[in-house]
């Protein structure tokens, strides 16, 4: 049996959903989302639900500025509450060179439009009364930054696409891409084959996989990153806390749970999802640094996700030099939620060959040829 | 309609047929700034239990009340916070006078607890076996016995697991230890493993498994790590439970927590008692719900025909319990606590007929639908998983040794598998012999232990009642070379 799409989607996280999801909208719905196990199983079921616009880069904060303000209408779309809560996000320096380039990165964001400012430690204190400011130099907060529940967003993004008449298909791996010359010719399945001439990689940690499969090369890497959730409470903490320098971040979720994750400098690269004694023992011991009540509190899960990075810690959007149609949503790192709306809003533009919202040619794996790309500064974990 | 104690019926049992509660001092402790009576040796939830509490905490999003239900910590329903540690779960605490216990809703304040600061505790150890049930307390016993540095974490005050709360004679068919009660027969493996030197860590809670062979455990709100040179894990089975309206309210019970609650700590879970499901264990626990003195007002099934042994059967019909196949529970009445039931009949198809819906008077519902193996942590460990309907759930591949896929991690009892407690003793028995040998060096005799006491569990499979099992244990048993 030889079955036809108009485009195959590799991936069922937030992002190839997210695109399937954008493509139905403009009318478009000879497609179909394969994933290797079930829907969210990668980063988008694994991750932080943190919403952020303070980046350091143009493209990072115009993209994460873009998508907040999607998100605000996103209940009304997906007609569910995602559970969106604007508590802020609190960022932490710890030292001078941290603090004066926090003062840069507000003047850039500012510039932008997103209304982010520079605090004094005691002033970082009136947002979270239980933060141990002793080591904290500056701080800088942005109201309208702040956290969704993954799943939610995810699932009701799943729900819509299939009303849309969008076929998903879990647990079907794809084990090949068939090109000739800088053409697709189908998408091999352990369920089959799929004629296409168009593929979307949005398969997270394992997208250079994917892209090998098309003879492509991508520079990604997947790497763990761990994280975890505590016993609900009552509200405490409004923003997400986050430090660059210790790699940490938390917040508490609407269920009250607090969730929270931090980076191993020492991580080696490589597809491993289990939770590490490492994470636990570290984790744990840095967030009291940061707020100490939390020493009576339990830790009821940890787990572990890939993070898709790239070397200059930004996605790759687009299509690629090698093969036609085939289009990359991946790498990235850790913040592929945050700006999901409004990249895959422009990857399904980008697919029906319609002016994309965004310009996003920067964006493009081809800008690592050049010896001078710019890396994000403002990279947790 | 909120339960106060005082003029309730008194809910410790007195008198019994087979049981004597020799209950310890009488204290009092505080829940919500009312003294509430409590005995040496009770938890927190059975003696406010007793007191007639049955709203124990609040489901976190919707709400809606929570009760006792599994009495062996696995379900959290009766949280509370205890001497200002919230999320204690209360049936696994004994009670001490003085304590102060709060309902803490559905959500708990941010909790200001003085933890001490020191070292963690970082030990390196031999042989960690996880869970104190029969299959637990063996492998401890024969690794002792062959020079094992043993040490038998357990989350209870007590060991024994299951055994402890089984009054009736054992079902354990032909082998010595049946005629005799569950709890004499845990008594004297947990002195015999005492005798050996195993060192035993009660109240120690094991949370997860790291590489290599490392254990996290938690302690009294403390968290201690455990290097080993071998785990076997034996942690039990979890209640199965079953979907139908209000499912949740307070006096739907585990049949394993109203044992618990019963058997162990001597208190009647109510008046009027609706059983679901007529395998070995709802029979067994309605007839032990009549010797304590309850009514059992129906037991209903959804099989054709009665599951359990026909001589329990039996002494049910005797007492007037009407025993209703091809039935189900379509759901619990009452708004805070169960007030009642409807129960319908299922046709060929296993639907609901409908217009046969019935009402029944009742303020308990006991759920006695089956186990399925506890092993979360095995999956944790990487261990290969298969799904096998006859042992319950899933359950690791394994080696006759009993040992998984991972490296000298085994498992034994209902971890690997639901049967009953002489299979896990001798599972226990096996991976016990064989993960001293893979550690220690094999020797001759331990080698002889373990081959009699894989004959003996092959004897014990072959009954009629061994067939399921015996199936599926075929199906999850690999080489050697595979693991
Ligand atoms: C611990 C952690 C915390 C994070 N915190 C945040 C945060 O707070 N905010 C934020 O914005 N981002 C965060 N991230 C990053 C974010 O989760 C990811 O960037 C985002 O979810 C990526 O989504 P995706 O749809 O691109 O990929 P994924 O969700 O990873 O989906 C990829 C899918 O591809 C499938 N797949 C792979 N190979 C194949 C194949 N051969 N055939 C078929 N299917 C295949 C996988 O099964 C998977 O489901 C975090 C990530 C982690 C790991
Ligand atoms: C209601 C009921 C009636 C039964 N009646 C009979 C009968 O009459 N005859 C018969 O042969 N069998 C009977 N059985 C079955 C029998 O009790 C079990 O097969 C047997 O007890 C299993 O032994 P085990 O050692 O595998 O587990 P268990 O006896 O369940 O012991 C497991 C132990 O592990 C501990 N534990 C669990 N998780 C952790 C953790 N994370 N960290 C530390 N410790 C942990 C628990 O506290 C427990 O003590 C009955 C079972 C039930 C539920």
């Amino acid at each position: 049996m030889s079955e036809e799409a108009g485009v195959v989607i590799i991936g069922a996280g937030v992002n190839g959903l997210g695109t399937a999801y954008h493509l139905g909208k403009m009318g478009y719905d000879d497609v179909v989302v394969l994933d290797k196990s079930y829907i969210c199983s990668g980063a988008s079921g694994r991750n932080g639900g943190g919403i952020r616009q303070q980046w350091t880069s143009e493209e990072n904060i115009k993209l994460a500025l873009e998508s907040r303000k999607m998100f605000e209408k996103l209940n009304e779309e997906l007609e569910q509450d995602l559970e969106f809560y604007q508590g802020g996000y609190l960022v932490l320096a710890f030292d001078e060179d941290e603090s004066k380039d926090f003062k840069k990165n507000v003047k850039l964001q500012n510039s932008l439009g997103v209304e982010s400012q520079y605090l004094t430690p005691e002033e970082a204190k009136e947002i979270v009364p239980e933060l141990n400011i002793s080591d904290v130099v500056a701080a800088t907060f942005n109201q309208t930054d702040g956290t969704i529940y993954p799943f939610k967003v995810v699932n009701g993004y799943a729900n819509r696409v299939r009303e849309m008449g969008i076929d998903i298909r879990d647990h079907t791996e794809v084990l090949d891409i068939v090109t000739e010359g800088d053409e697709i010719k189908k998408v091999k399945t352990e369920a089959g084959d799929i004629k296409t001439d168009t593929v979307v990689n949005a398969a997270g940690g394992w997208s250079s996989q994917i892209a090998e499969m098309a003879g492509a090369e991508i520079p990604n890497k997947p790497v763990r990153h761990e994280i975890m959730v505590t016993e609900p409470y009552k509200r405490f903490l409004e923003p997400m806390v986050i430090s660059f320098k210790h790699g940490i971040y938390f917040s508490q979720s609407e269920h009250g749970n607090v969730v929270g994750g931090m980076g191993n400098p020492d991580e080696e690269v490589g597809v491993n999802q289990t939770g590490s004694l490492w994470f636990m023992k570290n984790f744990s011991k840095t967030l009291i640094d940061f707020i100490p009540r939390f020493s009576g509190v339990n830790m009821i899960r940890q787990w572990a996700g890939l993070y898709d990075t790239t070397p200059d810690a930004q996605p790759i959007l687009g299509t690629v030099p090698e093969v036609e149609r085939f289009y990359q949503i991946n790498g990235f790192s850790g913040h592929g939620f945050m700006v999901s709306p409004v990249v895959d809003k422009v990857t399904a533009e980008l697919i029906l060959g319609k002016e994309p919202s965004m310009d996003i040619d920067r964006l493009s794996v081809d800008r690592f040829e050049a010896d001078d790309f710019e890396a994000e500064g403002a990279v947790v974990g | 309609m909120v339960d106060v104690g005082g003029h309730m019926p008194e809910r410790r049992i007195k008198d019994h047929p087979v049981l004597e509660f020799e209950r310890g001092n009488e204290f009092y402790f505080d829940y919500e700034g009312k003294k509430v009576k409590a005995y040496e040796g009770e938890t927190i939830a059975s003696a406010l239990y007793a007191d007639g509490l049955r709203k124990f905490t609040e489901s976190k999003l919707l709400e809606r009340p929570r009760g006792f239900f599994c009495a062996i910590g696995k379900c959290s329903s009766c949280i509370m916070s205890v001497d200002g540690v919230p999320h204690t779960r209360t049936c696994v605490v004994l009670a001490k006078e003085g304590m102060k216990v709060e309902n803490q809703g559905a959500r708990p304040k941010f909790p200001f607890i003085e933890v001490e600061k020191g070292k963690r505790l970082e030990r390196d150890i031999g042989i960690a076996i996880v869970g104190g049930g029969p299959a637990g307390l063996t492998a401890a016993i024969i690794a002792a016995e062959h020079g094992a540095d043993v040490h038998l974490f357990d989350e209870g005050d007590k060991l024994g697991g299951q055994l402890v709360k089984q009054t009736h004679q054992f079902f354990g068919s032909h082998t010595e230890d049946a005629g005799i009660r569950g709890i004499h027969i845990a008594d004297e493996l947990i002195e015999r493993a005492q005798e050996l030197g195993v060192e035993f860590h009660n109240r120690s809670t094991v949370l997860g498994f790291y590489p290599e062979r490392t254990i996290a455990v938690e302690r009294d709100n403390r968290f201690e790590i455990y290097n080993t040179e071998g785990i076997i894990y034996a942690t039990g089975a979890i209640e199965n439970f079953l979907a139908f309206e209000n499912n949740d309210l307070p006096g739907v019970y585990g049949a394993g927590g109203v044992q618990t609650l019963m058997n162990e700590q001597g208190i009647v879970p109510g008046e009027k008692v609706l059983m679901i499901g007529s395998g070995n264990v709802g029979v067994i626990v309605s007839y032990q719900l009549i010797q304590a003195g309850v009514d059992v007002v129906e037991v209903v099934e959804a099989l054709p025909e009665i599951g359990g042994y026909q001589v329990h059967a039996s002494k049910l019909r005797r007492a007037g319990v009407p025993i209703n196949t091809r039935h189900t529970i379509k759901k619990a009445l009452g708004e805070e606590k169960v007030e009642g039931a409807i129960v319908q009949k299922i046709d060929e198809n296993w639907q609901p007929i409908e217009g046969t819906e019935r009402e029944v008077e009742c303020d308990v519902i006991c759920i006695a639908v089956g186990l399925h193996p506890d092993n979360e942590f095995l999956r944790q460990a990487g261990c290969e998983m298969e799904y096998i309907r006859e042992l319950g759930g899933y359950v690791p591949k394994r080696t006759e040794d009993m040992r998984t896929t991972t490296e000298r991690v085994y498992v034994a009892g209902d971890s690997a598998g639901i049967e009953e407690a002489t299979v896990a003793a001798l599972e226990g028995k096996i991976a016990g012999a064989a993960l001293t040998e893979e550690v220690y060096g094999s020797s001759k005799e331990l080698e002889k232990k373990k081959e009699e006491a894989k004959k003996s569990l092959e004897q014990m499979r072959m009954g009629p009642y061994g067939e399921a099992p015996r199936q599926g244990v075929k199906m999850c048993t690999v080489d050697e070379e595979v693991c």
